[in-house]
């Protein structure tokens, strides 16, 4: 379930460990602050049989392409002649069906995630896949926007490629080019009216948005004018010791206390504010008008490495560096009871048990803080280019 | 990290590769964005003879010759550019003005765009193949240049520009790169380039090009500076006309109802709600029309102006069932259109109301008669047009209307709006603006219909030629080929070429080991007649008949074995499977294969010996067939007779030779057969058939005769159905799929309600139309002791509410299908006339290859070809039909100028002011209007019921249908389509 395993040695974990708790600021080993990301490229409409497409370089030489494809489907339509009239009752059926018809079903998104020298039903894969498919249907805003009419919808095909080994987990990077080839994905002008059979314009250039933007660009300084609603990012952040830290690196999440994918949408200015079932939490920050306002999509933890790692042994129970004694055995039954129960300083240890809650408020919140790290990202992806 | 994005910088030199990309709708309902990859070359020549360049660069053949350059070295001048000029027009001008281009006076080396042909092929498929065949004349002298392809005149779309604009763009780009191009190859022959004019009639593009410093003249701008300009000008049409010169028409109110959209339409038509299906006008009525569509068994009417929406006859339209309380009878008036709208003045579209004062009259009169009469009132449902999906809009033969045109015109040159009133009654009037109108009154002359706008009560057209004065004969013969669509131009050389090289001289070779003689039987020795109606000279079919020691007989039939002489997928047979047939006329015959083929190498002219397929049957004395064999012959015909000297022949007592007594034979043995048919059901239909007389030296026609039946016609009719029938069973067997037939649908019973209820009501006779047996009988039953015509009368009635027979592939039908209700045969084809028709000629080698004679030709294998063929050859054959009878109305017409004469007729159709009249005499019907019986117009008080028109006031006459009335018939030219007509008076009505 988790990323890969890593080879360190409990010393070097441990040593990691500690740098990375360091108060104020832990020391990252790229030297890196904690809320900084590591430096990308990316660009759109590589792909020119796609829809949209969108490629990012991490600088750590992570690489993905991400592909949007667009089918014409029909909208199942069930039953709702025939239940309605044999069962008069039939109320919740009706209901459910018209705010699918609104919203639009959850398999109108087919996502492959394809990793290298992973099977496509690896569980790692899968659970990648899992992820973005849940943040991008979380808002129940994207499958508006497919909607043709109250027969025909679009079904969006998502191919998300990372051609390089998976240096590191790779979910902010598959996330930030998803969002990146959703924003450049365009479909054709639809010409038909009502519920007719779907008639496009065959001119590719008069094709619409999926996220229309605002035809004047007002130079970019109010941000929201440029692109009106974006598809939402999905970011790692870890805890070590009391430190936050993002997008952090293959080594640095082998020694997460805690790691949480956090997926983040923007709220439209125009509609409404909507409170979001279940799990999801209306995040509300700063209501300056014209300023962003996030909202909390969906938040999963990851199952970090650093859990299956070895631990070290302190030098207390270590029988290579203590002289054998006839009260050996003893201690070295004790040292293991130890081992279990407490920490040594400089001696690694894996992380036990779950994220507490005050923990993860506190990742949540960091992530949604006003001009924190999601508005940054977000501010670095609209200066790509989307033509 | 580079950038994996192909460069798009159209400026980057060197680039020379590009895409193309837009949205692809399937049939499927898939939407696909589709991306072409485009490469480009610069090794497209210009083709100018004047270039040494491309010449040298140009793409070379597998001789290593390249082709050679189109556009002239030094072409034609014009007033403004005397230098000489190439042309190269836009997609509009093509669209608007192809028979402009098309001018053998003007318009030489044009540069055809790429671009432009596939946007005219988008838009137009039938004038797209007009610019293909133009751009493959040699002497026009058209070139296709490939601007998409050449790296120098390739242009990228711009951001935010339309498809359209772009297009206009890179027409301009390939004009200046022309242009430049030109000038630098002339000036290494120190000679005057030509100029390159871009012909456009789109305000925008012409001013951008001008802003360029290119030469671009509008289509009437280019026509003024020809010398026959004027003439030209008629040409443009219209609406493109008005577009570059003003635009002041006001966006007012709008005449008739929008169309819906394409989508919707279709979602409808879908889903059941609307319904498309052909539009028909009534013949009696242009207000009236129906329309057959697959979801109900009966026609929809389709009623008024306003509901019929601006379809034309013909086109292909979506109409929507109207509320049930719009629903009507179909009309008993005769509503003609000239009368209606006679003095409209075609200048203004003045009261812009739809419907004119007059017709609003007779629909007040209609709503009157419905109602009065609401006992036996079936109202039928109606619709209107709400959309159309495809126009057939083609070539109408009309003249103009004299009353639309305004006294000064007759002198002036300056445009004037008239009216033409086409032939064909079904189609509406025609606006027109001409500055010729006073040399085209009076003439037969060739129009388009260019648009019907919302805001237009007529439809508006230019004018294409004149074919000549009014009643010439050239004219009015020219006027119903292009009527009916009948292809009547020489046959081009390619076709020529096809036929055997020896020409008349082709004979069958003496030597038996001849490849001409493989596996054919020889028959020469056999006594081969053939009859057919006097001065045929293409002999399709010959007979011969012998005792066989047993006791029966041996028949045989042969039929000219032009499959020999046609093969197939060459240039002759592409001609002759889009001729279909050949078309008789009264005075001429447009043949379906060349002359020397048609009338010399495959007639079955007597005493040569001639390549036959013969069928020959061995028959009992009783006429039942014992077997039948098919074989490719060699025969020599003993005699050929007309069906009069054969039977004077068999008729003369003395004849006992061998040839005669054989005659007799089959005489015997026809009758046998017919009696046969008749008792399976066949049925005996009749239709009014007269023959022209003509004077031989003039063709002048001097007298009609009815056409009389003799025995010998009926003994060859037998066994050419005989024989159509057995090929037909024999390629069945051969080709389950694809075997060509011939099928007579039975009649939908709804079809005979009118008549049956006629003659329910007027002479207690009950119509039986359970099985074809049954009508027989019944029509057997229709007489009338007192008036011999009548059965005759019957049958041509019963006639008309037949279906027509039809071509078909076998695999498209099951087998019950392939009924032919006429003659009461479960399976017929054509066989025996592949001179004339060529579904006799796929037959003939269909049976070629059923008895293993030839191998099979993919050709007569393949079932979309085969259907694609039927198709074509049902409609020719219907056309051919049509043009003949036209001929001949002409011509009866034409007999009768100037004479009176009076006759017996019966009245077939009644109307409530109105009633048609036939003479059998002539072969000919004519309506005869109250307002025909007296002047001022009697009263008339119409029985629909019982099928009585009885007058009052002026005149007093009471007509019922089936009566037989005496009649004045007196030629007359009709006003409405100009046609030389008979004009009939009421004389008598018998004691009525």
């Amino acid at each position: 379930m988790s990323s890969q395993h890593v080879l360190l040695s409990p010393a070097e974990l441990s040593y990691l460990h500690a740098s990375l708790s360091l108060q104020p600021l832990p020391l990252r080993p790229d030297g890196r602050s904690p809320t900084q990301f590591r430096p990308l490229v990316a660009e759109t409409g590589i792909l020119p049989g796609t829809n949209g497409s969108a490629r990012i370089c991490f600088a750590d030489g992570t690489e993905a392409i991400v592909g949007v494809k667009a089918e014409v489907e029909r909208t199942v339509q069930p039953f709702t002649q025939d239940t309605q009239t044999t069962q008069d009752e039939g109320e919740t059926p009706a209901e459910d069906e018209r705010r699918k018809e609104e919203v639009g079903g959850s398999d109108w998104v087919e996502m492959t995630v394809e990793i290298p020298g992973y099977r496509d039903d690896d569980p790692t894969t899968v659970f990648l896949g899992q992820m973005l498919q849940e943040a991008l249907l979380a808002d129940g805003e994207f499958t508006k926007r497919l909607r043709i009419n109250g027969r025909f919808h679009w079904k969006i095909y998502l191919d998300i490629l990372l051609i390089s080994p998976p240096l590191s987990y790779p979910l902010p990077l598959l996330s930030l080019t998803t969002h990146l080839a959703l924003l450049s994905a365009r479909l054709p002008r639809l010409k038909s009216e009502g519920d007719e059979d779907p008639l496009f314009d065959d001119d590719w250039a008069a094709s619409t948005y999926v996220y229309p933007r605002d035809n004047n660009k007002k130079d970019g300084k109010d941000g929201n004018n440029k692109v009106v609603a974006r598809p939402p990012v999905t970011l790692l952040v870890m805890a070590v010791g009391n430190n936050i830290i993002f997008d952090p690196a293959r080594e640095e999440l082998a020694v997460a206390d805690v790691a949480l994918a956090v997926s983040v949408g923007e709220e439209t200015t125009t509609t409404t504010t909507q409170t979001g079932g279940d799990d999801d939490v209306d995040m509300e920050e700063g209501s300056t008008p014209g300023k962003r306002r996030l909202r909390l999509l969906s938040v999963r933890t990851i199952d970090p490495p650093s859990r299956l790692t070895p631990p070290g042994v302190p030098n207390a129970t270590n029988t290579a560096y203590t002289a054998p004694t006839g009260t050996a055995e003893a201690k070295t039954q004790d040292g293991a009871r130890t081992l279990e129960t407490e920490r040594v300083e400089g001696v690694w240890k894996a992380p036990r048990g779950g994220a507490k809650v005050m923990v993860m408020a506190a990742l949540v919140a960091k992530v949604l803080e006003k001009g924190g790290v999601a508005d940054e990202v977000l501010d670095g992806l609209e200066a790509v280019d989307l033509g | 990290m580079a950038s994996l994005k192909r460069s798009v910088d159209p400026g980057t030199v060197g680039s020379n590769i590009s895409s193309k990309v837009y949205v692809r709708s399937t049939k499927s309902g898939k939407v696909q964005k589709i991306v072409r990859e485009v490469y480009l070359r610069q090794d497209i020549p210009c083709s100018s003879r004047l270039c040494q360049a491309c010449l040298k660069s140009a793409p070379r053949d597998a001789a290593g010759r390249p082709t050679p350059f189109v556009l002239s070295e030094q072409p034609a001048g014009t007033r403004e550019f005397p230098q000489g000029h190439y042309l190269v027009p836009d997609t509009n001008a093509f669209l608007t003005a192809m028979d402009l281009f098309e001018q053998s006076s003007a318009f030489y080396d044009v540069v055809v765009l790429q671009i432009v042909l596939e946007e005219v092929r988008n838009r137009s498929l039938p004038l797209y193949n007009r610019l293909i065949s133009l751009t493959k004349s040699e002497d026009k002298r058209f070139y296709v240049f490939f601007n998409e392809f050449r790296l120098e005149t390739y242009i990228n779309r711009e951001d935010g520009e339309s498809v359209n604009d772009r297009n206009d763009r890179a027409v301009r780009k390939a004009v200046k790169w022309y242009g430049e191009h030109l000038a630098r190859s002339a000036a290494r022959k120190a000679q005057k380039a030509p100029a390159v004019v871009m012909l456009s009639n789109d305000r925008d593009n012409l001013r951008k090009a001008r802003a360029e410093g290119l030469p671009a003249c509008s289509l009437a701008e280019y026509v003024n500076q020809l010398k026959d300009g004027e003439r030209l000008l008629d040409m443009i049409p219209e609406t493109q006309d008005r577009e570059v010169t003003e635009g002041k028409k006001k966006p007012g109110e709008h005449l008739y109802p929008e169309y819906f959209s394409m989508s919707k339409m279709m979602t409808g038509v879908k889903g059941g709600v609307l319904h498309q299906g052909i539009f028909n006008v009534s013949p009696y009525n242009y207000l009236e029309g129906s329309i057959r569509v697959p979801a109900f068994p009966k026609a929809l009417l389709i009623l008024g102006r306003e509901n019929i929406n601006r379809a034309v006859d013909g086109d292909l339209v979506v109409v929507e069932v109207l509320p049930k309380d719009q629903w009507k009878e179909p009309s008993t008036q005769v509503i003609e259109e000239e009368a209606m709208t006679k003095n409209e003045n075609p200048d203004t579209e003045e009261g812009s109301d739809l419907v004119s004062e007059k017709e609003r009259k007779a629909l007040q009169e209609e709503v009157k008669r419905t109602q009065a009469q609401k006992t036996e009132g079936h109202p039928i449902p109606t619709a209107k047009v709400v959309g159309v999906i495809k126009r057939n809009w083609r070539q109408y033969v009309g003249h103009i209307d004299q009353s639309s045109v305004s006294q000064s015109s007759q002198q002036g040159r300056k445009q004037d709006t008239v009216f033409v009133i086409p032939m064909d009654k079904k189609i509406p009037k025609i606006r027109l603006r001409t500055r010729q109108v006073a040399e085209l009154v009076g003439k037969r002359i060739l129009v388009t219909i260019d648009a019907w706008d919302r805001d237009s009560r007529h439809p508006v057209g230019h004018f294409i030629r004149s074919l000549g004065e009014l009643e010439t004969k050239a004219a009015e013969t020219e006027a119903l080929l292009l009527e009916w669509d009948v292809q009547y131009r020489p046959f081009p050389k390619t076709v020529l070429d096809c036929l055997p090289k020896e020409g008349h001289g082709w004979k069958v070779p003496e030597s038996k080991d001849d490849p001409g003689w493989r596996d054919r039987a020889d028959l020469r020795d056999l006594l081969i007649c053939s009859i057919d109606p006097i001065g045929c000279q293409d002999i399709d079919d010959a007979l011969h008949s012998r005792p066989l020691p047993n006791g029966n007989f041996e028949v045989g039939v042969h039929i000219a074995d032009v499959s020999h002489f046609v093969k197939p997928n060459n240039a002759m047979d592409a001609e002759a499977s889009i001729r279909g047939t050949t078309v008789y006329l009264v005075d001429k015959r447009i043949d379906m294969l060349p002359m020397l083929l048609g009338t010399d190498l495959c007639s079955l002219k007597p005493y040569v010996e001639r390549y036959a397929f013969s069928v020959i049957w061995e028959l009992t004395p009783d006429a039942d067939i014992v077997n039948a064999r098919f074989t490719k012959s060699v025969i020599k015909s003993r005699e050929a007779f007309s069906y009069e000297q054969a039977q004077l022949r068999v008729d003369d007592e003395s004849q006992q030779d061998d040839l005669t007594k054989s005659i007799r034979t089959l005489l015997a043995l026809s009758r046998k057969l017919k009696q046969k048919r008749l008792d399976a059901g066949a049925l005996s239909l009749s239709s009014p058939e007269v023959k022209v007389q003509m004077e031989s030296e003039t063709s002048d026609p001097i007298d009609v005769k009815v056409k009389q039946l003799l025995d010998t016609m009926s003994l060859v009719e037998e066994f050419m159905l005989l024989a159509n029938t057995s090929v037909a069973a024999k390629i069945y067997e051969a080709f389950p799929q694809t075997a060509i037939l011939r099928r007579h649908a039975a009649p939908p019973k709804t079809n005979f309600d009118e008549l049956g209820n006629q003659l329910r009501v007027k002479r207690g006779l009950e119509l039986n139309v359970e099985s074809s047996r049954a009508l027989a009988d019944s029509l057997d039953r229709c007489v009338d002791p007192a008036n011999p015509f009548f059965n005759t009368l019957v049958r041509i009635m019963a006639t008309r509410c037949m279906m027509s027979a039809e071509y078909f592939c076998s695999g498209t039908q099951a087998y019950p299908e392939f009924r032919h209700y006429g003659l009461a045969s479960d399976i017929y084809t054509h066989f025996t006339s592949p001179i004339r028709r060529y579904a006799d000629l796929v037959a003939h080698r269909q049976l070629a290859a059923a008895i293993e004679y030839e191998a099979v030709d993919p050709s007569v294998r393949s079932r979309g070809k085969l259907e694609a063929v039927c198709k074509n050859i049902n409609v020719r054959h219907r056309n051919a039909q049509m043009a003949g009878r036209a001929s001949i109305a002409y011509y009866v017409g034409q007999s009768l100028k100037g004479k009176e004469t009076i006759e017996d007729g019966f009245v077939i159709k009644i109307f409530s002011n109105g009633f048609v009249v036939l003479v059998p005499r002539f072969g000919v019907e004519s309506l005869i209007r109250l307002r025909d019986l007296h002047d001022p117009e009697p009263q008339a008080e119409y029985d629909a019921e019982n099928y009585v028109l009885k007058t009052s006031g002026s005149r007093e006459v009471t007509v019922e249908l089936f009566q037989k009335v005496r009649v004045r018939v007196t030629d007359q030219k009709d006003e409405s389509t100009g046609k030389r007509g008979v004009k009939m008076d009421l004389v008598d009505t018998y004691g009525r």
